[in-house]
């Protein structure tokens, strides 16, 4: 990979009082490839997370998106330039129908300015039938499209997982970041999320993923990150990291 | 009899308009306003104030309504970053704050005395009658306003705000300023009953701005069921005509002085809240569907 990294941390660190949750943590997302972060249980991964996306502010270090410093700006504008999250314990928007789930995914609408709704009338109705089209069409691929006019606290866990995906897309990310997007579901859907995954990768998607699941990282991932203690552990391919002597201790403690 | 309907629609009118400021920060924003009186302090005494110094009545109300609007900017600045709970304290806090500065400037407001004589809208006969349909008027154009805004882009980003902001930041948008706009304009809402308040007692004293007021408001919103704009006016006819029928009907069945009645049905309408909320939490309007959830 000769390429410029999409996402660079570079010495992230936190601490929570004394603790320090996440150690001068490096991490580097290539554009096109689906990344993995994983760790035993403490390991800073949620927080690396949280600190990546500004909704804890970093102590220290550095974040780049694209070569441009994001760890300053605030949660919502690192989203509006192409890096959005998914959560851990899928979090949808109970009350929200499923469409308007995905339609609030959506970014640059004209209908969420408060002085538009009243003279533009005519485009607002016209964006919100281009992003229903739009929103269909995705919850096709995940096999939702029957639950659209449901409230989205009516799905079942594995739903809430693909609908969480789904409407990550309808933000047309250049980066996704899903937190253990494999937790509590079956090993059916795990199956569907892996090929999902895959799939909008092919499509030009890059992907970092926090997970537990071995064999869904080992599967996908193209390179792979380990935290242990909040520290960078090691790092390369799948292959490598399986077979390393440090990743068998930190995980198996032999 | 004619003028007590005409007082009661009046004051379920305000009272309405007064409420749907409220549903649109908490019902539907989920914002925690315990201090909604404080806007309309503002709007009632700016109004009057402003009008006795000669400025006209339509310029005079706009401006009680901007100080709504600029005094929610105010509160939403010092406290949306913070937890939700704070916005209540601070929101209770800086409407006694209010009531207290407008009951001690004695210079600006002549305190307890209260402030009268100022300019109202109509004159004659037919005054109350007049200002019972331009408050009907105001009600309607509001509440056409509030429904456009709520079927909105808009309006759901301040629903999806109410259910998980997280999640909403997430997405890219900007959480903090949408709140802030539901505050704002359920404050100048507020506000503008305010000035319709003071016009239909044609005399105003701080006393008339007591947390009641605020409470009031959410007996209603909760009547109604939040995030319900026709439930928001449905909870307000109910109140008034609750307290109508009580006024009538109670003193021929419990004997007690007048105070003890006034206490007693505070009183029902507490327990009927705390009912309300046990087995119908979703209000009158509200669907049952949407509470069994799983959040």
């Amino acid at each position: 990979m000769v390429s410029e990294p999409l996402l660079n941390a570079v010495k992230v660190t936190k601490s929570f009082g004394a603790l320090r949750a996440v150690d001068q943590v490096n991490l580097q997302v290539y554009p096109g490839s689906i990344t993995s972060v994983i760790g035993p249980n403490g390991a800073g991964k949620t927080t690396l997370f949280n600190l990546l996306c500004n909704f804890i502010s970093p102590d220290q270090g550095e974040v780049f998106l694209a070569g441009e410093p994001i760890h300053r700006l605030p949660p919502h504008r690192i989203a509006r330039r192409g890096m959005v999250r998914t959560f851990q314990v899928a979090r949808v928007l109970s009350r929200l129908t499923v469409l308007d789930n995905m339609r609030l995914g959506a970014q640059g609408q004209t209908g969420e300015n408060f002085w538009c709704t009243w003279y533009q009338g005519r485009a607002i109705s016209r964006q919100e039938r281009q992003l229903r089209d739009q929103a269909m069409a995705i919850l096709e691929s995940v096999g939702l499209a029957a639950m659209a006019d449901t409230y989205a606290g009516a799905l079942s866990g594995g739903q809430r997982k693909l609908l969480e995906i789904a409407r990550a897309l309808m933000s047309e990310p250049k980066l996704l970041l899903l937190d253990e997007p494999a937790a509590g579901v079956n090993p059916r859907l795990i199956e569907q999320i892996c090929e999902y995954i895959t799939a909008l990768n092919r499509q030009g998607l890059t992907f970092l993923i926090i997970e537990h699941n071995m064999d869904l990282i080992m599967s996908l991932s193209d390179q792979v990150w380990v935290l242990a203690e909040g520290r960078n552990l090691v790092e390369g391919t799948p292959a490598q990291v399986q077979t390393n002597h440090q990743v068998l201790e930190a995980y198996l403690g032999c | 009899m004619t003028g007590y309907l005409v007082f009661v629609t009046t004051s379920t009118a305000i009272l309405a308009l007064f409420s749907l400021g409220l549903n649109l920060q908490w019902g539907f924003t989920g914002l925690v306003n315990f201090g909604h009186v404080g806007f309309m302090i503002l709007g009632a005494y700016a109004t009057v104030l402003l009008s006795l110094q000669g400025v006209p009545l339509v310029l005079a109300t706009g401006a009680g309504v901007l100080l709504g609007v600029l005094l929610a900017l105010v509160m939403g600045l010092t406290t949306l970053r913070l937890r939700e709970d704070y916005l209540a304290i601070v929101t209770l806090g800086i409407a006694e704050t209010l009531r207290l500065v407008v009951l001690n400037e004695q210079w600006l407001t002549q305190g307890s005395f209260g402030v009268q004589g100022f300019a109202l809208p109509f004159a004659g006969e037919d005054y109350k009658l007049l200002l019972m349909w331009l408050c009907l008027g105001v009600l309607g154009v509001v509440f056409w306003g509030l429904e456009r805004l709520v079927r909105s882009p808009w309006g759901r980003v301040l629903k999806a705000i109410r259910e998980d902001e997280e999640v909403v930041k997430a997405l890219g948008k900007n959480v903090f300023w949408y709140k802030l706009q539901a505050l704002m304009l359920g404050g100048g809402i507020a506000a503008l009953s305010g000035a319709f308040f003071a016009w239909q007692e044609t005399s105003i004293y701080p006393e008339d701005f007591q947390p009641q007021q605020t409470f009031d408001a959410w007996t209603v919103v909760i009547l109604g069921g939040g995030g319900k704009n026709l439930g928001t006016v449905l909870g307000a006819v109910i109140f008034w005509a609750y307290t109508s029928l009580t006024r009538f009907v109670l003193p021929n069945l419990v004997p007690l002085d007048d105070a003890r009645l006034g206490a007693l049905r505070i009183m029902i309408i507490g327990l009927l809240i705390m009912v309300l909320i046990r087995w119908r939490p979703q209000g009158i309007l509200g669907k049952k569907g949407e509470l069994t959830l799983g959040k």
